[in-house]
């Protein structure tokens, strides 16, 4: 029995592993990973730069102007003792990018500054820049009208670092907490591509063998169980080997992150030394590799086996009743649903991880796999709730394989008749 | 060598009474041919034979224990509708059948080379199953049949889609295999390759078995009331002595009839008349009826009756 399903485990793996479509998935897979990365990291670092602007300045007080000066010479200020009306057409002309208008009342208090340009302003990185700049020089002058000594001055400038520390039992660990929640995500990302891309590939196998006719000689000589656990397995097998060369090589990017961050950084705006080391530039940045526990990757793998496994055994069964790609649309949807579900939750979850929604999510064994990896990875978790969820998982994996190798016995030699739900039910009952 | 035994066996799907307690034995050494009109129950007969379904009641016995996954391993199955893996090598899915029948890896690549060598078909080892004729699948599927010897083979249809040279070679095999002792379940629609081949008979009608025996006791029951008449000439009396219900004509062309005695004809009135309308005759001959005859009034009378009964 068992050596039938390792024979037909053997050839699923072999047969699929020599395939071109393995072999460019599992190495294309990264590049498609990078490249995504790359778009977000190039789209969030362009938006920490901008053009150099020129902005005229209608300074009502007389005084503030002269404080006004960006150090990186990215805002050039112009003072203008034109009316607002043809500084206001010289800008819509183009001559100038914007123009700041201060009230003379802005340094008593109840004034303000506005700032006028053809595009808003916006939340850029500009606008950022310009109200700390202004409110920088107004805060300034006021103090300096009420007479504050210089040390005041030094003591309001000085840096104020506040950094993020995650307790454990085991301790302490230094790093950003968005550090755990980028962890917990690609892993919850990773375990939803197990079970929909590797459960469809198990639907597909069994619908091409359906399809084939060949599945009859396989029955002639192996139990139909015998054959469902076998291709469940072999292809498991052969994801696991993909997920396996992936993780090598996240780990081996992990590592070289530091590198290539450093690389990305400029010491100049961390306040240090051009000669500074590569330690010391992560550090002033605030950058650490977040050093994952070791149980945080065993259960990540226990959880990503029995997810599939679950959802594996699920689409085997739908596979087996139907004979046409578009027949298995409708009885896929509801097992599809709560793997959907679990992606909608992932940015909840991550917020509040020990929220109502979140623990509900991490014991529903069809949602279990991706809610309880990713809680587990951003927070601390008691053992014997991860075990609950996981011996939850186990049970219902055991029910879904005895469920669904049954309607796989009856569906596998059922030709010519689209099976409904009620169908289905009726032949899971069979004895 | 062991008989296969089907002992009372009814299958029913739903409403649909698919078997209704067929009893028939098989034995080693002997050809039984499996027949019955599209629909009668062979396909699950088969199936329940190669415990791929199993009876609501009754038995199926290989020796003397009843079929299970340890007959499947002394069993090769060709099913009518013909499967094989389409992007998978022809010799390694060979293989891959022969190990889930219980052979070894390097055991099952010999024999597939064996087999291979015997339908002059080595240099498909390597080869993609779609990339071969349907001819040239139809052989590696018998091969997946035969690879791990198996005490009992079950053929439906085994050579449709073959040339006749093929066809030659592949009787040839099945012969041989007879000889060897091995018990084999014939199932086809070509009554002739049925005469040929078979040494029993079991003939399937609605579920029901409705002849069931050695095929030439069959016929011998069956009497000696069927004609075969070469001639030259007009034909017209032939017509005339099928609207008297005096025969039944079966085979029929310019020059040739297979004539079916009916009510107690003497074959006399045929030669009489044969004599007067034509020109010349060149065969006359009283024989047993053929398969096909027996089949068509064995599944006609049967049919009958059942209309009757409901």
């Amino acid at each position: 029995m068992t050596n039938n399903i390792f024979i037909v485990a053997k050839y699923e793996f072999l047969k699929r592993v020599k395939t071109k479509w393995f072999v460019i998935t599992t190495l294309l897979g990264p590049m498609a990973l990078i490249a995504f990365i790359a778009i977000i990291g190039y789209v969030s670092i362009s938006s920490l730069t901008s053009d150099d602007k020129t902005v005229a300045v209608l300074d009502a007080t007389g005084i503030l102007f002269d404080g006004l000066n960006d150090e990186d010479g990215q805002i050039t200020f112009v003072v203008s003792n034109m009316p607002e009306d043809s500084v206001r057409k010289a800008v819509i002309r183009g001559v100038f990018d914007g123009y700041l208008l201060l009230d003379d009342q802005i340094i008593s208090g109840s004034g303000e500054a506005t700032y006028f340009s053809k595009d808003g302003g916006g939340a850029s990185f500009f606008s950022r820049k310009l109200r700390n700049l202004v409110r920088s020089t107004v805060e300034e002058r006021r103090l300096l009208e009420q007479h504050v000594p210089p040390e005041v001055f030094e003591i309001l400038n000085a840096r104020v670092d506040v950094n993020m520390v995650k307790l454990s039992d085991t301790g302490e660990t230094t790093g950003g907490t968005e550090a755990f929640a980028v962890v917990g995500f690609i892993m919850g990302f990773l375990i939803y591509i197990a079970m929909l891309v590797y459960g469809s590939v198990v639907m597909q196998g069994v619908m091409q063998e359906k399809i084939n006719r060949v599945v009859e000689i396989i029955v002639s000589s192996v139990r139909p169980f015998d054959l469902l656990m076998g291709k469940v397995l072999g292809i498991g097998a052969m994801g696991l080997l993909q997920m396996t060369f992936w993780a090598i090589l996240i780990m081996a990017g992990v590592l070289l992150s530091g590198t290539v961050v450093a690389a990305f950084l400029d010491p100049a705006t961390l306040n240090l030394p051009a000669s500074a080391s590569q330690d010391e530039l992560l550090a002033a940045a605030d950058f650490t590799i977040p050093s994952i526990e070791p149980a945080v990757f065993i259960w990540f793998v226990a959880f990503f086996l029995l997810g599939y496994l679950l959802y594996a055994s699920l689409f085997s069964a739908i596979g087996s009743t139907v004979e046409q790609q578009q027949d298995a649309q409708s009885l896929m949807l509801p097992v599809m649903l709560p793997i959907i579900l679990s992606i909608v939750f992932l940015q909840p979850l991550i917020e509040a991880p020990n929220s109502t929604l979140a623990i509900v999510l991490s014991m529903i064994p069809f949602t279990s796999p991706i809610s309880m990896v990713v809680r587990f990875a951003i927070t601390d978790i008691p053992f014997w709730e991860v075990s609950l969820s996981f011996l939850i998982l186990v049970g219902s994996f055991i029910g879904s394989i005895w469920v669904a190798s049954r309607i796989y016995r009856v569906g596998i030699l059922m030709y010519g008749k689209k099976a409904s739900f009620a169908d289905l039910i009726r032949w899971a009952r069979l004895s | 060598m062991p008989e296969l035994r089907v002992d009372g066996v009814t299958k029913r799907f739903d409403k649909v009474l698919a078997v209704d307690n067929a009893s028939f034995t098989a034995s080693p050494g002997r050809i039984l041919g499996l027949l019955g009109p599209n629909g009668a129950g062979k396909t699950t007969t088969i199936r329940m034979i190669a415990y791929i379904t199993v009876p609501d009641t009754g038995q199926v016995l290989f020796g003397d224990k009843q079929v299970g996954p340890w007959s499947q391993k002394q069993m090769g199955y060709l099913p009518e509708e013909r499967g094989l893996y389409r992007k998978m090598k022809v010799g390694e899915q060979l293989t891959y059948f022969g190990e889930l029948k219980g052979l070894s890896h390097s055991e099952a690549v010999k024999r597939v080379k064996h087999w291979l060598d015997r339908f002059d078909a080595s240099d498909w080892y390597g080869r993609k199953t779609n990339e071969l004729s349907k001819g040239m699948q139809q052989k590696v599927q018998f091969v997946t049949a035969v690879l791990h010897d198996p005490e009992l083979l079950i053929l439906d249809e085994p050579f449709v889609g073959l040339d006749p040279i093929n066809a030659e070679v592949l009787q040839g095999v099945i012969m041989e295999l007879k000889e060897a002792g091995r018990t084999i379940l014939f199932a086809s629609h070509r009554m002739e390759q049925v005469e040929q081949l078979c040494d029993d008979i079991c003939l399937i009608s609605q579920g029901k078995i409705v002849v069931n025996g050695e095929l030439r006791e069959i016929k011998k029951s069956f009497g000696r009331n069927t004609i075969l008449l070469d001639f030259e000439g007009p034909d017209g009396f032939l017509d005339d002595l099928e609207s008297r219900q005096l025969v039944r004509i079966n085979v029929r062309s310019k020059s040739h009839a297979e004539i079916r005695l009916l009510n107690d004809t003497r074959p006399r009135v045929v030669l009489d008349e044969a004599l007067r309308h034509t020109h010349e005759i060149s065969r006359f001959e009283l024989v047993e009826p053929s398969m096909r005859e027996i089949f068509v009034t064995a599944v006609t009378a049967q049919q009958g009756a059942e209309a009757i009964e409901v």
